[in-house]
């Protein structure tokens, strides 16, 4: 029954979330409609949805792995932004022979989301920052630096909009994927199947081997693993620097699966929304797959609430997230006290 | 010249660290009782936007910062419920609290004014310029007596030390956190009426611009003493300043982009935490 709690918070956080709706004047039941079906309205559609649960996997994973270890890593937003931004200026000035640019690409993308979620690391580990407040800074510098390179260094000059340059053709080669293809040109593409993977693996490491065990020791009680000759400096390297990698690939997937270039505001919040998936998943990374599809055709919903209604903007997403985050977090409350009462009774 | 400029600054830092000083002043409370405050973001868009949409409508700005606090408060509650009966983690309430406003306010200013998010204008001549200040030095007079020379503020420290101490001469440490939250949220919330009456004469999406979390900062790294934690952001409150006064000035805001200059408060909060050592003295039970 406890492993029912985030689905049961989840449900009350949706109906919490349509009755909010009445007071702005809007009939709860559409809004209820409109949140569980739009994704399902067409193949685009769909696929538009299973490119947000890519996203959201990613995120999600990012606030997850540092979770094991007992940090709140909230600075997935920055590193997000700032990825996209590296991986839009990778895939315009990196000359284009072979399949290895792709690869060197998505390694300096990746390694860029590396160093920036590791700067937290660094100065929790020498200068014992809090973890919240550093990501929170760096968020707002890495945004500010995106902003600025885009629209000084890359933008593009048939554009009104601030966003870069397209990257090169040959990088473009997602464009004829076939899950692109089947779900008629919408934003999904393979790194859909590399988020899935992703979580498989992760979830593998984290039972089977020696780091995963040491980041859960750690997680759990700081002291004793450091007793036990764990290092500090290992555990957040490895937590915070997976998890910058995480950050760094939902970059990725937007720069080289969706739109081919950076556009500032692209992501709706996604460092935040993967908190809520985290939470929803309990912190298990399989489970992690389902709660990010969920949160994603939520996602999907509330950003046609904007056309559908009249009061209701792309905002109700925010709205709905936090409620949802709210019951989900609350959720486990409920259950442990039932679980206690009855223990008694027996 | 130079000595305008330097009035200028100076002047401009006293107004610019009053919201942060609001904040730092709320957040010690929540953060001494021992609940980690992380929506003091929150409670400042909350105060920003109630004052600017109560002042228009009544035009009275001092009816418009009592309902800025009074409101952040009854969003206090919701932190409340949820960390201090529901147990959850005050850092994910924290960020799902970010998260409600920030999308709750752009649609309610949506039905209330029919904007996108910001509040029309509150007429400039009703603004008293010693009003925030007055309520400034009241609020931090009665921050440190109450804190330091009430048997409530002993307690209040003790929920956030050594809860074991407070249950064992029958207090519950919960309502003293709770009772510090709520204060917490009305204070702060003062400080997000400052920002959108004073700094400026109406609310615009998400004007608090982090300073929520800069005064977290300034509090961390003052080592949680209110003193001290005042004099930080008033340091962080002249980086401010320092963006506002190289953004209007020409010769430099034609070198450097305005994007750097903008990243100031935030890359000093930074070099601040990188540089100077900061004293590590967090209240013993605080989550």
């Amino acid at each position: 029954m406890k492993k029912a709690a985030p689905i049961i918070g989840l449900i009350v956080g949706i109906a919490l979330a349509c009755l909010l709706a009445l007071f702005f004047r809007e009939n709860p039941l559409h809004v209820l409609k409109v949140l569980l079906t739009s994704s399902y309205n067409s193949k685009f559609d769909f696929g538009l949805t299973l490119f947000y649960t890519t996203c959201l996997i990613f995120s999600g994973l990012a606030f997850s792995i540092p979770m094991k270890a007992g940090l709140f890593h909230i600075g997935a937003e920055g590193q997000i932004i700032f990825s996209a931004v590296v991986a839009a200026y990778l895939g315009h000035v990196l000359p284009f022979d072979t399949s290895f640019s792709i690869l060197l690409l998505c390694v300096l993308t990746a390694l860029a989301g590396f160093l920036a979620a590791y700067v937290i690391a660094l100065l929790k580990l020498y200068r014992q920052a809090h973890e919240v407040v550093v990501a929170i800074m760096l968020n707002f510098i890495l945004s500010a630096f995106a902003t600025w390179f885009t629209i000084n260094r890359l933008q593009n000059p048939n554009s009104q909009n601030p966003e870069t340059h397209l990257i090169q053709p040959s990088f473009q080669f997602l464009n004829n994927d076939f899950l692109k293809v089947y779900f008629e040109q919408s934003a999904v593409s393979s790194f859909f199947l590399v988020a899935i993977l992703f979580c498989i693996v992760l979830f593998i490491l984290e039972q089977k081997t020696l780091w995963g065990l040491q980041i859960r020791a750690y997680g759990s009680n700081p002291l004793a693993a450091r007793r036990l000759q764990i290092s500090d400096f290992k555990i957040l390297t490895i937590s915070l620097g997976l998890a910058g990698v995480c950050s760094a690939l939902v970059g990725l997937t937007e720069v080289l699966g969706n739109t081919f270039q950076f556009k500032i505001g692209f992501s709706p919040q996604y460092g935040f929304l993967g908190i809520a998936v985290a939470l929803l998943a309990r912190n298990n990374f399989l489970g992690i797959i389902a709660s990010a599809f969920l949160m994603a055709s939520l996602h999907k919903g509330a950003s046609d609430l904007d056309l559908e209604t009249k009061f209701l903007t792309r905002d109700f997403s925010l709205i709905l997230q936090a409620i949802i985050i709210f019951s989900v977090a609350s959720s486990y409350y409920f259950f442990n006290y039932r679980f206690k009462k009855k223990v008694k009774l027996d | 010249m130079i000595d305008s400029i330097f009035i200028l600054l100076i002047l401009s830092t006293f107004r610019m660290s009053l919201p942060l000083m609001f904040a730092t002043c709320g957040g010690y409370f929540s953060e001494k009782s021992g609940v980690a405050q992380i929506s003091l973001e929150a409670f400042l868009l909350v105060g920003a936007f109630t004052a600017a949409s109560v002042s228009f409508f009544s035009g009275t700005l001092l009816l418009g910062y009592l309902a800025a606090g009074v409101m952040a408060a009854l969003f206090g509650q919701i932190f409340c419920i949820f960390t201090l009966k529901l147990k959850a983690h005050s850092i994910i309430v924290g960020t799902a609290l970010n998260l409600l406003v920030m999308g709750l306010i752009p649609i309610v200013s949506k039905s209330v004014f029919d904007s996108t998010g910001s509040t029309p204008s509150i007429n400039a001549d009703n603004v008293y310029y010693a009003l925030p200040v007055t309520i400034l030095i009241v609020t931090i007079t009665a921050a440190f007596w109450l804190s330091n020379r009430t048997i409530w503020g002993l307690q209040m420290k003790f929920a956030g030390e050594k809860r074991l101490a407070l249950e064992s001469i029958g207090v519950n440490p919960i309502i003293r956190q709770w009772q510090a939250v709520t204060l917490c949220a009305f204070i702060t919330g003062l400080g997000g009426a400052v920002l959108s009456t004073y700094l400026s004469s109406n609310y615009s999406p998400l004007m608090s611009a982090g300073r929520g979390f800069i005064a977290l900062a300034a509090l961390i790294f003052a080592g949680w003493s209110l003193r001290r934690a005042l004099l930080v952001s008033l340091f962080f409150g002249f980086c401010e300043a320092l963006q506002i006064q190289l953004q209007s000035n020409q010769l430099i805001s034609s070198r450097i982009p305005a994007e750097f200059i903008q990243m100031i408060p935030y890359a000093a909060t930074l070099l601040a935490l990188i540089f100077l050592r900061a004293k590590n003295n967090p209240p013993a039970e605080l989550r």
